[in-house]
């Protein structure tokens, strides 16, 4: 058991040849989908974790990606240096983002509450010239990691994946011990979880901060690959993307995360050579996906091995 | 100084008084019973002294300092637990996190400890994961632990919930409803383990329960409660023969 989930820690290793036999733009591709492993793992957390309809997540990403590049571009700081802050304004943004749910508003009251916070921000992105460059977007300069400047996509997948690797372990540590634990109490029953002593309250409001920082980081991280955010890239749609990976990956799980990542980053780029095909593959992959996998695509490692069983959404 | 002291409590919904001015005391290392008719009031009273329910008039004291006015999770902090009529396991953790969530106030780990990996946090998250697996291994159902809750039978989901409800042994307890839908000789076991609890950690249990059998058996003391009011108050002997009890009650 022990060894196999170690296993999975494998991947990573297995990914670092992969710009020896991708082209640039596949290469873009790939760091794309790191830039989403994060975006879903932050989700997750609220959502499959959490269990509350809470659609702030692209609130979350946009503040985080504006936040890293207002950093470099009007304080001149080096880009590995705004990641940081990045997430904290991302956790910051996911304790505003808390405050409906903390004053008991919950399903979907709570869905369109806060799909309106993410919608603020947009429109926050195109009345403020002064900072985010309004509707015309922002370009920032290529990534500078430690005196180095990042200007070729490998260069980048290197530090996204040492990036992603780092969060992802520490997210996993986290939702391993009581505070995960205390997580899906509150999504099994917020009675019960009270009555274990559990504080829910400080329990949402961590588990909304957590998310914002994970999915802070995720923002910066497209800023550098990027290299230019304009408000639409974070509309509608890119919720209903962000929310299609955790969907597809299998929710509350960590590895379906990746996977949802990974594939509903892939698919509409693997077709892009044919217009008007992305969307719709985009479209049957979901429908097939929900059909034949409804608790997502974790549920088909389940089968390889019993260390992947969705715990949350069981697949019997 | 009793344990529990829960003096003049009212609670009302709207024009419904729902509970009615109700006085008792709880000792520890007794088991008291609270029965009654469907409607009575027993669970109403329960989510009173839970926090679940807002007083309208009266107090509860536990241990002497009010806690009427505390949230649910600080009255649970204090050492009161219960366990749930309709069941509060949570479905999607294991029987043995069900139990680690019992502990949770005990475990000594904190995000950043978590996040760089300290020994502290780790050593008390692994020491709490033992602890919990002796729980469940001395009540007998240690070969449930990696299941998840919601794949037990009704019986071993009660266990569960009890070992879960004393991970912390808690000098209070309030079970609603513990015995409904137990087989006999589960039932019978459950109340072993009760009266074992109050005798030899001196805990002090407050249960509601409709099985009569079960009630003149486990307690030491019982209370009947009708319309939100106590009837009668004694031990089991003394309950039975009350002819109000018997009316209002066992209908006769």
């Amino acid at each position: 058991m022990r060894l196999t989930r170690r296993a999975f820690w494998l991947l990573p290793l297995l990914a670092l040849p992969l710009p020896l036999v991708l082209n640039q733009y596949y290469q873009y591709v790939v760091n794309l989908i790191l830039v989403y492993v994060l975006v879903g793992v932050g989700f997750n957390i609220v959502v499959g974790n959490l269990g509350q309809l809470a659609f702030s997540n692209v609130a979350f990403f946009g503040i985080g990606a504006y936040a890293s590049a207002i950093l470099t571009t009007k304080l001149g700081m080096p880009w590995w240096l705004t990641v940081i802050p990045a997430g904290l304004i991302g956790a910051l943004a996911g304790c505003a983002a808390s405050i409906p749910a903390l004053r008991g508003v919950r399903l979907f009251y709570l869905a369109i509450m806060t799909l309106a916070f993410g919608e603020l921000m947009r429109w926050s992105y195109i009345r403020t010239p002064v900072l985010t460059g309004g509707s015309m977007g922002l370009s920032v300069p290529p990534a500078e990691v430690l005196g180095w400047t990042l200007t070729r996509d490998d260069q980048k997948f290197y530090v996204f994946l040492f990036i992603v690797v780092v969060v992802v372990v520490c997210t996993n540590r986290i939702l391993e011990s009581r505070i995960g634990r205390a997580f899906q109490a509150i999504k099994n029953d917020e009675k019960a979880a009270a009555a274990m002593a559990i504080a829910t309250s400080r329990y949402f409001l961590l588990a909304f901060a957590l998310s914002g920082f994970v999915v802070g980081i995720g923002g910066a991280m497209y800023a550098a690959l990027v290299g230019h955010l304009s408000p639409e890239a974070f509309d509608l749609v890119q919720l209903i993307q962000q929310f299609a990976i955790i969907m597809v990956g299998g929710l509350g799980s960590l590895a379906g995360s990746v996977l949802g990542a990974i594939l509903i980053t892939a698919t509409p780029e693997i077709f892009r050579d044919w217009p008007g095909f992305e969307e719709l593959m985009f479209g049957v992959v979901i429908v097939l996906v929900i059909m034949f996998l409804p608790r997502g695509l974790v549920s088909l490692l389940a089968r390889i091995h019993p260390v992947f069983k969705d715990r949350f959404y069981q697949d019997d | 100084m009793a344990l529990l002291e829960v003096e003049g409590a009212t609670v009302q919904f709207g024009g419904l008084t729902a509970v009615s001015d109700v006085s008792f005391t709880v000792e520890p290392g007794t088991v008291r019973a609270l029965i009654g008719p469907n409607g009575a009031g027993k669970t109403t009273l329960f989510r009173a002294i839970a926090r679940d329910e807002q007083l309208s008039r009266g107090s509860v004291r536990f241990r002497g300092e009010p806690i009427h006015q505390l949230t649910p999770n600080e009255v649970s902090r204090r050492g009161v637990r219960r366990t749930f009529q309709n069941g509060g396991l949570f479905g999607d953790l294991t029987a043995l996190e069900n139990v680690l969530t019992g502990l949770h106030i005990e475990i000594d780990s904190s995000l950043l400890g978590l996040v760089v990996g300290s020994k502290r946090s780790r050593a008390s998250e692994r020491a709490a994961t033992r602890r919990a697996r002796e729980l469940l291994e001395m009540m007998g159902i240690g070969h449930v632990a990696d299941q998840f809750a919601r794949d037990l039978s009704g019986g071993q989901q009660r266990m569960v919930e009890i070992v879960r409800a004393l991970a912390t042994d808690p000098p209070l307890l309030l079970l609603d409803e513990p015995a409904v839908g137990l087989a006999p000789p589960v039932r019978l076991e459950l109340l072993e383990i009760i009266r074992r609890l109050v005798e030899t950690r001196g805990t002090a249990v407050l249960l509601i329960e409709h099985a009569i059998e079960f009630v003149m058996t486990v307690s030491d003391s019982i209370m009947v409660l009708n319309n939100g009011t106590l009837i009668a108050e004694g031990t089991p002997d003394e309950v039975r023969q009350n002819r109000e009890v018997l009316e209002a009650y066992l209908g006769r």
